[in-house]
């Protein structure tokens, strides 16, 4: 039963967006990724939340700048276990054009482990489907992980 | 002895219980899928919902620190208990009657807004902002469409007039249409009719009046703090609010049977349900946006609740 459940789990995964000062480039292709009929990520079940309670999948853009970084962390706790977290953009993981900017400290993989990368500046919708694709992978192994250590 | 059975039976299985919890997540994702194909998407799977719930149950469960813990973990469980006893009252016509003194409409008008009440009391105990202001939004716009519900339930029970025992009763109003035929297409009720159909999407939440969990706006309001299986509950209560809703409806307007025995029977309603839901919700909702919530205040005042009225005074003047 409860490994059917895990099967089933990594079939809903619920997107939230935390935008980490970032030029709003990426922001705009998420949006535009997961939200217009094209794409369709319904799908695949997602569904974007307005509540990082709610949230499965965490899309982190921008170079997490000082000034939000704390608001930043304490939201990304705010997340419920099992949570996956893909960067989008270059800015997560090298700072991007804001790196060494005098508002720009540590990357956000400082702080927060970063499961799926997707460089671009901005990436295509494509390459984000993917990456949300490949972040339900590493929460379906987190979930059977969880199965195992629970028994 | 096998009254009590019978009420468990009605309580557990059917038309409550399992039953109305299948037929409500199979119309959550009948939803989602026919309005995915109406934008040229493809959409979820139509089981879609309970994969969602099963998910849902993998989560942690966090409480904030500043709510009150017994009323956030009370508020979903009260929800969902009120709609269970709501959808096993509900008459499922040809195939069972409703609950003798229970299914009617007195009874029912007590026990519909309980979800609203769950959702208000999950706002103000979650202790945060976007929490009290779905609060509030909740409560104002369940003012406003319950004076069209009540004077369309008095139309109704006016029209027909206590056929078989008390004039409230689901049964008798039952009785009633299929011996006159079904009050849809009374032209005296046509007003009331409008005014339900237009309450349904009200009391869901969906469409135009998508006020109290604007996830856009106020971050889904009430539900904003929940997570995991309590989240998981509120997710069945509203699927099972939906059912009650909808065989409501489709008992005040439309409850004739069709020859076939029970099976038959049991596909038709199911079929008047799914009807129902895509006309008044999904096609609804597909086709418009959010109110403000003064605007759906002043729309269910001024544009529904006086056809609802215009239906009870007809239907008191030809009796």
């Amino acid at each position: 039963m409860l490994n059917l459940i895990n099967k089933l789990a990594g079939r809903s995964p619920w997107i939230y967006r935390i935008n980490a000062g970032s030029c709003n480039g990426c922001d705009v292709e998420m949006a535009t990724a997961a939200l217009i009929p094209r794409y369709d990520v319904e799908r695949l079940g997602c569904k974007y939340c307005g509540s990082p309670r709610h949230a499965d999948v965490v899309l982190i853009s921008g170079p997490l700048t000082l000034r939000v970084r704390d608001k930043v962390l304490r939201v990304y706790d705010e997340i419920p276990h099992p949570k996956v977290t893909v960067a989008v953009g270059v800015c997560p993981v090298s700072g991007g054009c804001f790196r060494d900017g005098y508002s720009v400290g540590a990357n956000i993989d400082h702080y927060i482990p970063l499961d799926v990368i997707v460089p671009g500046c901005p990436p295509r919708p494509q390459a984000i489907i993917e990456g949300v694709l490949k972040a339900v992978g590493v929460w379906r192994a987190r979930l059977e992980e969880g199965l195992c250590s629970h028994s | 002895m096998s009254s009590i059975l019978e009420a468990a039976f009605a309580t557990v299985v059917f038309p409550g219980g399992l039953f109305a919890l299948a037929l409500g997540l199979f119309l959550k994702g009948m939803d989602r899928k026919v309005l995915a194909r109406l934008q040229r998407r493809v959409g979820p799977p139509i089981y879609q919902p309970v994969i969602d719930i099963a998910k849902l149950l993998t989560k942690e469960t966090l409480i904030p620190t500043t709510a009150n813990e017994l009323a956030f973990r009370l508020a979903p469980v009260l929800g969902l208990t009120g709609m269970l006893v709501a959808a096993a009252l509900m008459p499922v016509a040809g195939v069972w009657n409703g609950v003798t003194g229970l299914s009617d409409l007195l009874v029912l008008l007590y026990l519909l807004p309980i979800p609203a009440m769950g959702l208000m009391l999950a706002g103000g105990a979650s202790s945060s902002p976007y929490g009290s202001l779905g609060y509030s939004r909740e409560m104002a716009v369940m003012f406003a469409y319950e004076m069209p519900l009540i004077a369309s339930f008095l139309a109704v029970a006016v029209r027909t007039g206590g056929a078989a025992g008390p004039m409230l009763s689901l049964s008798g109003i039952m009785a009633y249409q299929i011996h006159h035929g079904a009050l849809l297409l009374d032209p005296v009720m046509l007003p009331a009719v409008a005014a339900l159909i237009v309450f349904i999407p009200g009391t869901m939440g969906s469409g135009l009046f998508d006020i109290a969990e604007a996830e856009s706006e106020i971050l889904e309001g009430p539900l904003l703090e929940y997570s995991g299986p309590l989240l998981a509950v509120f997710q069945l209560m509203s699927a099972v609010k939906l059912v009650v809703v909808l065989e409501l409806v489709v008992a005040l307007l439309c409850p004739n049977p069709i020859p076939g025995g029970v099976p038959a029977n049991l596909v038709w309603h199911v079929g008047k349900c799914l009807l129902l839901l895509l006309v008044s919700v999904t096609c609804f909702r597909a086709a418009t946006g959010r109110l403000r919530v003064d605007q759906g205040f002043a729309f269910f005042l001024k544009f529904t609740s006086p056809l609802a009225l215009v239906s009870l005074c007809l239907a008191i003047t030809l009796r």
